[in-house]
Parts: C-alpha cells; sequence; structure tokens
C-alpha cells in the first residue's frame, strides 16, 4: 500500500488528504443512507401523512432529477476542466453541505405534501451535484494502487455507524443530530475551501500522478466504450437488486429483530461489524483480483442470501430467522459499495471523471436505488406478499448471476471468431 | 455454528430424511438457552441448551448434535444424540427409540422410554490415548499424504506455500469467504434432503482443500529441518503442524480463533492456486 510508504516517510500532506476524503465520502454516504433513504420514507408516510404509493413517486421524482443533476454537473465539470481545480471543487463542496444543512434543519417543519414534493425536488440539487464533485475528488487524495482500500474503510465506516445509530428512522430527532454533526464540517469545508492554505496547493497537484484510473492505463475508457456501458448495467442491477429486497426485510416482522432495525444492541453490533470486516475483505479481492470476479461474488451472495430468506420463509415463517442470513446479506452490500465507490474513478481520467461518476453513480446507484426501493414501497402497497416479492428479487439475482459469465464467455467467443476470420 | 458441527447437522437430516420421511420441517437450534413449548416439527439441536418441561409433547424426531438437552416431557417419536449432552429425567416419556452415539448421557431409571440402543464410540471415562487416537490418525493420513505430494508433485506445494507466505491477508480473505458461503451452501443443501449428496461431496472437497493446506504448512515447516528429504520433511513437518494447531487450540478464549484463523488461510491459499496447480500472482497496479 501506498498509506504505508507515506507514513514512513511521514508525508503529512498526503496523508491528510487519506483523511479528509474518507471522513467526507464516509459522511457523505451515511448521511445518504440513513437521512435521505429512510428519513425520507419516515418524513413521507408518518409526519406528512402521504400514502406508500404517494411516497414512492416521490423517491422515483427525487431520483431521476438527482441523475439530471448529476450529469449535468458532471458533464460542466469535464467541458470546463473543473476537476482539475481542487480549491473550486472545495468550494462547490461547501455550497452543497450548507444547503444540505438547511435542508436537514426545515425537514422536521413539513406538514403538507406539496411542501414534501418541494424539499425533495430541492433536496436532489445539492444531491446530484454532489456525486461528481465527491466521486471526482478521488484524483486529488488517493493514488490507484490504495483505492479498493480507501473505499474499503469509506464503505465499512458508513454502514457501521448507519447500523447503531440511529436505531429508529425519526426524523424529528434524527435532523437534530445530523445538523449538529454537518455544521462543523461545513466550517472546515468552508476554511479549506476559502482560505490560502499550501496544504490544499499540494493536494491540488496530486491529480495529475492520480488522475488516469486502474482501468484507463495505457488507454482511457471512453464513456460510449462497452467497457463502461456494462459497468453502468451490472452496478444498475447491483444495486436495485438491493433495494428491492431490503425495504421489505427491514419491515417485516418475523426479520425485524435479525435485521437492522433489531432493539437489540447485541445483534445491530454484529451487523456493523461484519459490514465492516466484508468491506474490508471486498478491499483486499478489489485490489488483488480482476474485476469480474467481485462482481461474480456479488451476484452470487445476493442470490444465495435472497434464496435464504425465500426458502425460511416458505419452510418456517414462525421460526425465529438466524444470523446468517443477515450476514450474508450484510457481506453483499459491503462488496458491492467498496466496488462502487472504487470502479468509477478507476475507469476514468481527470477529463472524463465527471461525467463517468455522474452517470456510474447517478445511474447505478441513484437511479436504481430509488426506483427500486419506489417498487418495493409499491409492492407493499399493492398487497404483494414478502415470499412474492422476495422470489422476484431472487430470480432476478439469478438471472444477474447467470448472465455475467455467459455474456463474457459470449464476448470471448466473439473476439476469437474475429480473430480467426469467422466474424 | 461452528463449523465442526456442519457435518453432524448434514448426518441429522439425512437420517431424518432416511427414517422420518414424513417430517415435513425441522427446526434447527443452534445457540442461547430455550424451554420448549408443544411442538410438531424435527428437532435439531446443536450448541444451545434447550429443555422440554414437564406436560410438552414433541411430535416430531429430536436430534442432538450438540450442546445440551434436558427431556421432562414427552416426545412421541425418537431421539437420537450425535453429540453434547443429553438428561432425560424421571418424568420423561419417549415412545419411539433413545439411541445414543457420542457425547454424554444421564438417564433416568423410571423414565419411559420404548426402546434404547447405545453404541459406545465414546467410551463414559475416556482413556487419554483413546482419546489422541483420532488426532493421531488424522495426523498420521496428512503425514502419509504429505510425504507422497512432496515426493511426487513438490511444485504444487511450492505454489500453494509461496500463495499463504507471500499473500497472507489475501489466503485470510479468499479462505474467510470461501469457508463461510462452502459451509453455509452445504447445510443449505442439506436442508432440501435431495442434495445431501452434493453436501457430502462438498464436505469432502472442504475436507481435500483443509488437508492439502495442512500438508503445505508441512512442507514449509519441513524445509526449516535438517531433513534432506522432501518427502520425509514434509510428513514430519504436517506432524508438527498438526501438533502446533492443537497446542494454539489450548490457549484460553484465543486459541481456537487464531488456529481457525490460520486454517482459513491455508484454505484460501489451496483456493487461489488452485490447489497449487498455478502458482498465483495478484494483479498489477500502477503506481
Amino acid at each position: 500500500m501506498r498509506l504505508f510508504e507515506l507514513i514512513s516517510r511521514r508525508s503529512w500532506v498526503p496523508l491528510g488528504g487519506y483523511l479528509a476524503y474518507v471522513l467526507a465520502l464516509a459522511a457523505g454516504y451515511y448521511y445518504n443512507l440513513t437521512f435521505i433513504q429512510l428519513g425520507l420514507i419516515d418524513l413521507g408516510t408518518r409526519l406528512v401523512g402521504m400514502s406508500s404509493a404517494a411516497v414512492s413517486a416521490a423517491m422515483a421524482a427525487l431520483a431521476l432529477s438527482t441523475l439530471a443533476v448529476a450529469v449535468v454537473t458532471g458533464v460542466v465539470m469535464d467541458r470546463r476542466g473543473w476537476n482539475k481545480n481542487l480549491r473550486l471543487k472545495l468550494r462547490l463542496l461547501f455550497a452543497i453541505t450548507f444547503s444540505q444543512l438547511v435542508l436537514t434543519l426545515v425537514a422536521p417543519r413539513i406538514e403538507a405534501p406539496s411542501l414534501f414534493i418541494a424539499w425533495v425536488m430541492v433536496c436532489s440539487i445539492p444531491l446530484g451535484a454532489g456525486i461528481p464533485v465527491m466521486f471526482g475528488s478521488m484524483i486529488d487524495f488517493i493514488p490507484v494502487r490504495d483505492r479498493g482500500f480507501v473505499a474499503a474503510v469509506v464503505a465499512g465506516l458508513a454502514f457501521f455507524v448507519a447500523a447503531l445509530y440511529p436505531a429508529e428512522w425519526r426524523i424529528e430527532e434524527f435532523s437534530v443530530v445530523v445538523a449538529a454533526a454537518m455544521a462543523p464540517a461545513v466550517a472546515a469545508l468552508g476554511f479549506l475551501a476559502f482560505k490560502r492554505l499550501t496544504f490544499v496547493d499540494e493536494l491540488s497537484r496530486q491529480h495529475v500522478e492520480f488522475g488516469p484510473g486502474r482501468f484507463c492505463r495505457p488507454h482511457p475508457v471512453r464513456t460510449t466504450d462497452f467497457t463502461f456501458l456494462a459497468l453502468i448495467v451490472l452496478m444498475f442491477g447491483i444495486f436495485f437488486i438491493d433495494s428491492l429486497g431490503f425495504l421489505r426485510i427491514i419491515e417485516a416482522p418475523v426479520y425485524m429483530y435479525s435485521s437492522w432495525q433489531s432493539p437489540d444492541m447485541a445483534v445491530r453490533l454484529f451487523i456493523a461489524t461484519t459490514h465492516m470486516v466484508a468491506a474490508l475483505m471486498a478491499g483486499v479481492l478489489y485490489t488483488n483480483f480482476s474485476r469480474r470476479w467481485i462482481f461474480l461474488w456479488v451476484f452470487g451472495l445476493f442470490a444465495f442470501t435472497h434464496l435464504m430468506y425465500t426458502f425460511h420463509l416458505r419452510t418456517g415463517p414462525d421460526v425465529v430467522p438466524p444470523l446468517v442470513m443477515p450476514m450474508f446479506y450484510v457481506v453483499a452490500v459491503s462488496f458491492y459499495t467498496t466496488l462502487n465507490f472504487a470502479v468509477w474513478p478507476d475507469h476514468s481520467t481527470a477529463d472524463t471523471i465527471g461525467t463517468h461518476t455522474a452517470l456510474g453513480v447517478g445511474v447505478a446507484g441513484w437511479l436504481a436505488s430509488f426506483l427500486s426501493t419506489a417498487l418495493a414501497l409499491y409492492s407493499e402497497s399493492a398487497g404483494l406478499s414478502l415470499l412474492s416479492h422476495l422470489t422476484y428479487v431472487n430470480a432476478l439475482a439469478l438471472l444477474l448471476l447467470l448472465a455475467l459469465p455467459l455474456a463474457l464467455y459470449v464476448r470471448r467467443m466473439v473476439a476469437l471468431a474475429r480473430v480467426s476470420g469467422a466474424v | 455454528m461452528s463449523p465442526s458441527l456442519v457435518p453432524l447437522l448434514v448426518l441429522a437430516l439425512l437420517l431424518m430424511g432416511v427414517e422420518h420421511k414424513d417430517a415435513a420441517r425441522a427446526e434447527l437450534v443452534m445457540s442461547g438457552t430455550h424451554e420448549l413449548t408443544d411442538h410438531e416439527s424435527a428437532l435439531i439441536v446443536g450448541d444451545a441448551s434447550v429443555t422440554i418441561p414437564v406436560g410438552v409433547e414433541i411430535l416430531g424426531p429430536v436430534y442432538v448434535i450438540g450442546g445440551d438437552v434436558r427431556i421432562q416431557g414427552s416426545v412421541r417419536t425418537s431421539v437420537m444424540q450425535l453429540a453434547g449432552e443429553l438428561i432425560v429425567e424421571e418424568t420423561a416419556t419417549i415412545d419411539g427409540e433413545l439411541r445414543s452415539v457420542a457425547g454424554s448421557r444421564a438417564v433416568s431409571e423410571n423414565a419411559t422410554i420404548g426402546r434404547r440402543t447405545m453404541i459406545e464410540l465414546t467410551p463414559t471415562s475416556p482413556n487419554p490415548l483413546l482419546v489422541l487416537l483420532p488426532f493421531a490418525f488424522m495426523s498420521g493420513i496428512l503425514a502419509l499424504a504429505g510425504a507422497a505430494w512432496a515426493r511426487r508433485r513438490p511444485g504444487m506445494l511450492i505454489n500453494v506455500g509461496r500463495a499463504l507466505t507471500q499473500h497472507p491477508v489475501i489466503s485470510l480473505t479468499v479462505g474467510t469467504l470461501v469457508a463461510l458461503t462452502g459451509l453455509s451452501l452445504i447445510v443449505f443443501m442439506a436442508f432440501t434432503l435431495v442434495l445431501i449428496p452434493i453436501s457430502i461431496l462438498g464436505l469432502l472437497t472442504a475436507a481435500l482443500a483443509v488437508g492439502c493446506g495442512v500438508v503445505t504448512m508441512g512442507h514449509l515447516v519441513g524445509q526449516h529441518t535438517r531433513i534432506r528429504k522432501a518427502g520425509l520433511a514434509t510428513g514430519i513437518g504436517a506432524l508438527l503442524v498438526m501438533a502446533g494447531l492443537e497446542l494454539i487450540g489450548l490457549i484460553p478464549l484465543i486459541g481456537d480463533l487464531v488456529a481457525m484463523g490460520i486454517l482459513t488461510a491455508a484454505l484460501g491459499a489451496v483456493v487461489i492456486t488452485y490447489f497449487g496447480l498455478s502458482e498465483f500472482n495478484p494483479v498489477k497496479l500502477p503506481e
């Protein structure tokens, strides 16, 4: 790891860059996981009194709007060369975090559906802009060799804290706590962004070395390349499967006690620790193996996990579910989240990272997550049983598990046929 | 669930599938302390403490593969003990057969038991030498296999050994992942009953892979001895590794965990080198 070399050389500035990036991305992802993805449902259904179907429609709108803002921001950043200007990115990040702080504080005061919709749409602006700005900053802070491990630490930290706090997603209490945590971060960002600091100047030169990602050497990956588009489809599939199953599982009374919302602290601690360990394992795998292996593991783990849940529902729904079920779910989630943090910057250069991270995280992450969350809410309101719902999720996971090696095999066949002149 | 319970669980499910074809469901109790209420499905008890109180009826068969089971009430079919501790009190009624293959037990003379079969695989007051026999047998097999392997295909052992010593973190990561998913899949398949043969095959493959890992560690240890013959050095090394793992296991609190970690890393090294057929080279990343 490059990190150890930096520690032995006592290079404090790049080390500070590592720390800043890990803290900022972990905090941002924690905010996304808790306040937006789950707090939104609580706000819409309980506080505003909207139906699940109406909240799911609002979430779909949020996803689409966030994607649009992310892509526009990413393309503008690439075209204007903003990716190579760390100070500008810090200023953008300050503006984004400040607006999120304000939105967080006003959230519990929303009482009318029209205000809720307006709040959701305004939320999508900093969320969307934050994707290329935050993910794109990897080229300023993290060398290619360490990206897998850094992504693992970010994913592990965010999930670890999210699994332990809050135990109940009630937006009133949570918004106060989150705002209190965000305020010093906003102040620190403002200091870094607007004060002339040699620390920032030194970091801003690192993109020259760190810019070309792991899969962009020697040739950069273009946005229209098959590899990049296939990656978006695969990641979309993973996020879609996860959110589709997760929301129904955590709300099912039979799984409540062995899931993320368990009132038992020991269960939540087990889940939090598993998140952290699994993320570190994913970091090791990402750094040392080809990416297709990790995709296969993720699809395989999801397929197996949902198979266990459906098997349990079919054979013994009244029996206390074993912790091995959420454990596998957690491992799969930590794996793909680590992959998501590292894979987009590694398929980009300083000239394409805005668009690539916006498309990657926006389409695969946001759009997939929120569309499937909306679909899960809809299936619940339509009265689809948990077993039927999870059977569909499982079918999708198995399909992707089968499709990946098949696609790789067919691709190899086509390449061989081209070489032999058959095509 | 302790990995050592997996073979017994598969065996219990196999027996259940053969003897109680009408048992549509089985409940697995693997941890905690439980006092049961009336129960219709089959019951398999692992690392748990289970009491069947007076007045409670268990309609399905009971399999004890670990932990402790105290029967005060009624079991309408049979009870089979494969390991763990079984206490049958004087108020207990077992309509079918009580079979005990291994583990410790205390059966009250006044308990009502349809039929009783005791197969003494583990003697009640064990001779220390007899207790060591399975360990010595296993170590001997591994030493012989290691010696033959080192003589015939030393390159394979070198590949696994290099993966283990040069990439211990990767080996441990892959080993953990393979062990977790592999064991869960084996148990899960066993629950389908139809796939029990595949589960058994999986268990054998897992045992083979772990055995290869132990032999590799033996090879590495053997290289540090003064024995020149590669086969003999590996064989003796394997014996030393087995003894070392047993000794590590004696360390309180962390001993088992450390021994398990070493075996898991060895398993990972075996997996990433395709049982030593290929050298493991991690992908090269730019600086």
